[in-house]
């Protein structure tokens, strides 16, 4: 199976849109039912941290809130910008400045006040990071950008920092949200344009857990919890790569108080981990009847079974996507980049999953559908018996 | 998912209240009496029965643990003594539960003193009865038991020695026990036969090995191939659901180990890795090449037997029996995190003697024989 590159961009683009864009506000009252407030911690630890005062642009999607709750726990003073349309509810002790980044003035409340340090959690379009930085220049003095390993335009084969990039997108065209890792590279230029050598690019992996609207992990505890037999994709030994929001979020807030600049790819676990170990992992937290039938990658290319998408955090280990789950981290891993067990982190998923309205859990945006898995299973079932 | 490990010292009934969770209301209060209760299972047994309304009686010597349940009554005795089960004269119980024997005496001398005062005895017995583990899905009515041993049979190293008792092996003295307690109890008896019991309080490690082991990290010896089956019982899931059999009435024969549904010895060891950080890595090390170099399945590779011979059926046992009468398995998980925080509150001394598993050394080279020959 050859991964559609394009559409796996395109769905990315897409999925991390619908969360920028606010489409779902239903998300406060899972998150702070179940999400951040269950997941506090390290509350009042590590009491030398100097308060830095913190502008988080955005804050209210998936991964802003972790950094709120932590950023606050450890004593910093949080302010956010954003258009006060998703999760509108969220912290409303923390001041909020209001704008909206598609208009020619969406920056203007930025254009008073000082910041030790700017989160830009967002951002797929270079024209924001431009605006932003032409509002808050020299009022910050650390700019942190949140860009993603999709900027890397050869995955065929492992890649650090120093991986070729995609080309960049024209910051002046029409934006184009499907242009996902052109729109991130260019991005990035901008913030460097911008904000020069006091700013950290942080390119994470697939992030997941509580929280994520993509579903592009909890596919799997949901689906293991339900039970039965499961395609499971490729082989036991093929490689799987993730980061839980809170590992990142609470990493980000450190490099914040540690004033670490540079890039950095962040994603896990620290070892390499493979697709058997994080499925099994997942079946540990259940008390599911989960049975796993692996099935090849040519035979789920042959059935059109896509992989990403319809096989979550999996991609065919080989040839253009060889690389993709081996992205090297170790430049993160060095700079305090941690992993909770995945235990949690699967536990916590399916907590938070079932605390979604059920019209939302129906609607997965991951994962095969059933129906489908069903009939890929027999026919790789009827194969093996014909096969002997 | 609490995490009690910031804590340091967890008492093993804290760790049960808090999985026992609701106390039910309708259920008639039992007499219950536990020879032992002390040692590994028997505790999980007291805190469970208690939460459930039960009034608990300890019999035991008051020489293991005997700090344990201040507020539980303890009748003090040594069945290994003549006059052994003399404070247990006069006192009736609904059920007897019979926790540490394998010494087929015992259970003659207890029938004897509690025939008549007791409207159950359940003794626990072991899968070690099979002699023939080769069939896959054994019954309790599978015709593969061990001889019984005779009735004065004792263990190899029964303390004090007594050149007048004959010697036997494990399984064929809880065949013996068996035997006894049913021509002693009739329908009274209820008999379960655990598989290996693992979890919080398992001074074996025979389970423990493995999360300790994966915690450290690194290259790990994993034995045989990924789907090689295993089977184990968390002591609290054994424990609880054998009160929860006392208080439906049941009788009869048990085999009792799990989980429900199967695992395989892959999903055993990422599972338990799933609830750590390790850097642990898995190199699967064929059965063979682990036989030729005398590494012994089941205690220097818990857990697991190899899936052949009269060992084929082993972790593939009938259970249904006890899953039909209740018995339900908690998530892997929770048994591998209390078993590390169970592991973590002890003296640093027994930390550092693993009872079961491979030594560093021993594991390190043969790991590396495995990559000579493989030649990667």
């Amino acid at each position: 199976m050859t991964l559609d590159r394009r559409t796996f961009l395109k769905s990315s683009a897409l999925l991390g849109g619908a969360l920028s864009l606010g489409a779902l506000p239903t998300l406060a009252r899972a998150m702070t039912a179940d999400g951040v407030d269950a997941r506090a911690e390290l509350r009042g630890s590590d009491r030398t941290v100097t308060p830095l005062r913190i502008l988080i642009l955005g804050g209210t999607g998936f991964i802003g809130p972790y950094q709120v709750k932590y950023a606050l726990d450890r004593g910093h003073k949080v302010t956010l910008f954003n258009r006060g349309k998703t999760n509108a509810d969220l912290f409303p002790d923390v001041p909020r400045l209001i704008g909206d980044r598609n208009l020619p003035d969406g920056h203007k409340a930025l254009e008073s006040g000082e910041w030790d340090v700017v989160i830009d959690n967002p951002t797929a379009n270079p024209k924001w990071v431009r605006d932003a930085g032409k509002a808050l220049k020299g009022r910050t003095k650390h700019y942190i950008f949140v860009s993603t390993i999709s900027v890397f335009s050869d995955n065929s084969k492992t890649v650090d920092e120093n991986g070729p990039l995609n080309v960049p997108s024209d910051i002046d065209a029409p934006f184009d949200a499907a242009k996902y890792g052109s729109n991130k590279v260019r991005s990035e230029q901008e913030a460097k344009t911008q904000f020069g050598s006091n700013l950290t690019i942080v390119r994470p992996g697939l992030i997941v857990g509580p929280g994520d609207l993509s579903d592009r992990f909890s596919y799997w505890p949901v689906r293991i919890d339900k039970g039965g037999e499961i395609l499971s994709p490729g082989t036991p030994d093929d490689p799987a790569q993730y980061v839980d929001a809170l590992d990142l979020s609470q990493w980000i807030v450190r490099l914040a108080e540690q004033r670490v600049f540079g890039t950095f790819n962040a994603t896990g676990p620290k070892t390499p981990t493979t697709i058997s170990e994080m499925l099994y992992g997942i079946k540990a937290v259940t008390t599911s009847d989960a049975r796993f039938t692996w099935v090849p990658a040519d035979f789920l290319a042959e059935k059109q079974v896509r992989g990403w998408t319809e096989m979550p955090v999996w991609v065919p280990p080989m040839g253009a996507t060889a690389g993709f789950m081996r992205v090297n981290c170790t430049k993160a891993w060095n700079a305090g980049l941690t992993f909770r067990p995945l235990a949690d982190t699967a536990k916590d998923t399916l907590t938070w999953y079932h605390s979604r309205p059920a019209a939302e859990q129906e609607k997965a945006r991951a994962g095969i559908a059933p129906e489908k898995e069903q009939a890929v299973l027999a026919a790789w079932h009827a194969k093996q018996l014909a096969a002997k | 998912m609490a995490r009690e490990a910031i804590g340091g010292q967890v008492s093993i009934e804290t760790m049960t209240r808090n999985a026992t969770g609701m106390q039910q209301t309708q259920i008639k209060p039992l007499r219950i009496l536990i020879l032992g209760g002390t040692g590994f299972i028997g505790p999980h047994q007291v805190e469970y029965a208690l939460s459930r309304g039960h009034t608990v009686t300890l019999f035991n010597r008051g020489q293991t643990n005997p700090g344990l349940f201040p507020n539980v009554e303890k009748l003090i005795g040594d069945r290994n003594a003549a006059d052994g089960y003399a404070s247990l004269k006069g006192r009736t119980w609904d059920v007897v539960i019979d926790n540490p024997t394998q010494i087929p005496r015992w259970v003659k001398e207890a029938g004897v003193a509690l025939k008549d005062s007791t409207q159950r005895y359940v003794f626990v017995s072991t899968l070690s009865t099979y002699k023939n583990r080769g069939p896959i899905g054994l019954t309790e009515l599978s015709g593969t038991m061990s001889e019984p041993a005779s009735i004065d049979a004792v263990p190899a190293g029964f303390a004090p020695p007594d050149p007048s008792r004959p010697t036997s092996t494990y399984g064929s003295l809880k065949v013996r026990c068996e035997m006894e307690a049913r021509a002693i109890f009739g329908d009274k008896a209820l008999i379960v036969r655990p598989g290996l019991i693992v979890g919080p309080g398992d001074l074996t490690d025979r389970f423990s090995y493995w999360p300790v082991r994966i915690e450290q990290g690194g290259e790990v010896l994993a034995p045989g191939t990924p789907d090689d089956s295993v089977a184990f019982i968390d002591a609290r899931d054994l424990t609880e659901w054998m009160i929860r059999l006392c208080e439906g009435q049941a009788n009869g024969t048990y085999n009792a180990v799990g989980p429900r549904y199967g695992l395989t010895v892959a999903q055993m060891l990422y599972g338990i890795k799933a609830v750590t950080s390790s850097t642990a890595t898995f190199t699967w090390v064929d059965a063979d090449f682990l036989l030729e170099r005398k590494l012994r399945p089941y205690s220097e590779l818990p857990v697991w037997m190899p899936p052949r011979g009269d060992s084929a059926g082993w972790a593939r046992m009938d259970c249904s029996k006890a899953w039909n009468a209740g018995l339900t398995f908690r998530p892997l998980a929770d048994t591998a995190r209390e078993t590390l925080v169970y592991y973590h509150s002890q003296t640093p001394e027994r930390q550092a003697t693993l009872k079961a598993g491979l030594p560093p050394e021993k594991e390190h080279e043969a790991l590396a024989a495995w990559h000579a020959k493989i030649g990667k």
